[in-house]
């Protein structure tokens, strides 16, 4: 076996590519649905995670230096670390509700590979001492729920896990992908951001101990244990969008972003983009003279401010504005507030208008000087990153497309021909 | 204080030598009678929510008037941590 093969055979979707439209993530094509029997036949039976080996399991997370794919790329053995310590008796969630809009990897992920996913969550259950495990998806994710539900079906038919496994719908919002939202709704309460005092305790006080892990992150734990910390790959599960449709791809830490567009990007024959939205909606603007270079790896991306984040990678044509576009995801992130803290209710409309004065050539000298005082007092001061990320995003789109933002204070015309490259909810295209 | 003294503590890292003034964002309604009570403690950003310092509240003045602001906020979403 060569070492590509060696590779591929070790990686999470086996080197394939899987394609989905724009609008939704119900039709997946590339990509083969494993079901119990041919994953058990690519990945051997999933090991008994006892109390004996539980902590060895979470010192192979830290071995591999496995973190949160959802965006946050928290440690994950931190997190389980700390739900073991707080007992028995608790609840382990995999989070397939994908809260970022443009990304399709978790759908990808449970639609194909779905028993990777849940040997993760049955090894987390095992390991964390927990005795409940719950997989939490969008209410509109049809093909995604159904995919789970006969997957849990095979396995409760096969007797496989010791541990009954429960489907839990969430409302179609942004926010319903939020750690603290699960919890809180498991709790009892509704399906809403929650304030957390201590990191290390994302539950309420007395309350069961809960784990939530980004789908993502729950495979890559599933492979772990299925494999060991010596075999596992570090490798990234992307989103890349094109005009047309998305790409969900693995990409190993070497792959730079200019091979992986040059590759995926199906745009890419009209020429080269002028910049790169990087991580998610609430990440961060790369210009492509600053980001072709780099490697898909966390330790390359972080001198260059930047965050794999949610694995959603942006591509802007050359045609398209860097603010219109900007202007509009923004519009779209202050719509999906909670409606629960001050400065992301009321900061984030604010922002969003100064942007739509800007992109309408408006802005005058005073709103300028406004939006970066709105942007520096709202950073930090919402019960979840949601607002921070609204920040980041148009904070980097002010930098990036410095030009453009030049051109529309003149009231000039910029040179826009494409809009709406990124897809947002209930959009068709 | 001002907004901006404000703002660059916040920016700061949390001083863990002691307790601090904190609040829950998400039960906070902008009633913003703790920026009169506490005010070398907390400014007001532009839509009148409170920007707390979240230096550690080494000085007994600086501690009464956190204490103040607890038991005054009408939302209970001011506490003191550490």
């Amino acid at each position: 076996m060569s070492e590509q093969d060696l590779a591929v055979d070790r990686s999470i979707l086996s080197g394939g590519s899987a394609v989905v439209s724009r609008s939704d993530s119900e039709q997946v094509t590339g990509v083969a649905r494993m079901d119990l029997a041919s994953h058990r036949e690519a990945f051997g039976r999933r090991p008994s995670v006892r109390v004996r080996n539980a902590s060895a399991l979470i010192d192979e997370l830290a071995e591999v230096a496995l973190t949160g794919r959802g965006g946050g790329h928290f440690p994950a053995a931190v997190k389980w670390r700390s739900v073991a310590a707080a007992g028995p008796g608790g609840i382990v969630v995999v989070n397939g509700a994908e809260g970022e809009p443009g990304s399709a990897k978790d759908a990808v992920l449970l639609q194909t590979r779905p028993h990777l996913v849940l040997d993760g969550l049955v090894c987390a259950v095992e390991a964390v001492g927990a005795s409940e495990a719950i997989v939490w998806l969008h209410q509109g994710a049809e093909s995604t729920m159904r995919s789970v539900r006969s997957a849990i079906a095979e396995r409760v038919a096969a007797g496989e896990d010791g541990v009954p496994i429960r489907v839990v719908l969430a409302p179609d919002r942004y926010v319903s992908g939020e750690a603290t939202s699960i919890i809180r709704t498991i709790e009892g309460g509704p399906t809403l951001p929650r304030f957390v005092s201590n990191p290390a305790q994302p539950w309420s006080d007395g309350a069961r101990p809960i784990l939530v892990n980004n789908a993502e992150t729950m495979a890559r734990a599933g492979l772990v244990a299925l494999r060991g910390a010596a075999q596992y790959v570090p490798t990234s599960l992307l989103t890349i969008v094109s005009r047309g449709h998305r790409s969900v791809v693995e990409v190993g830490a070497a792959e730079t972003f200019g091979t992986v567009i040059a590759t995926h990007w199906s745009d890419y024959a009209a020429g080269e983009p002028q910049a790169v939205l990087v991580g998610g909606y609430g990440g961060s603007w790369a210009s492509w003279s600053g980001v072709r270079h780099l490697r898909v790896d966390a330790a390359a991306l972080k001198p260059a401010g930047l965050s794999i984040g949610a694995g959603l990678v942006g591509p802007l044509p050359m045609s398209a504005c860097g603010i219109e576009e900007s202007t509009r995801l923004v519009n779209y992130l202050a719509g999906q507030s909670a409606r629960q803290c001050g400065p992301c209710v009321f900061g984030l409309a604010a922002v969003a208008q100064l942007c739509d004065d800007l992109t309408a050539g408006a802005l005058t000298s005073a709103g300028r000087k406004r939006l970066t005082r709105f942007m520096d007092e709202i950073a930090g001061r919402g019960a979840c990153r949601h607002p921070d990320g609204a920040i980041r995003m148009i904070t980097s789109a002010l930098h990036v497309f410095s030009a453009d933002v030049a051109k529309h204070r003149r009231g000039r015309t910029c040179n826009a021909k494409v809009y709406g490259v990124m897809p947002l909810p209930g959009e068709h295209s | 204080m001002t907004r901006h003294h404000a703002h660059d503590a916040r920016q700061q890292v949390t001083d863990l030598a002691g307790p601090t003034l904190r609040i829950d964002p998400s039960l906070c309604d902008g009633v913003g009678i703790c920026a009169h009570l506490a005010p070398d403690l907390i400014a007001l950003d532009s839509w009148g929510y409170p920007i707390i310092d979240d230096h550690a509240l080494s000085r007994k003045r600086l501690m009464r008037q956190a204490q103040a602001v607890v038991s005054a906020c009408p939302k209970k979403a001011l506490f003191i941590q550490g």
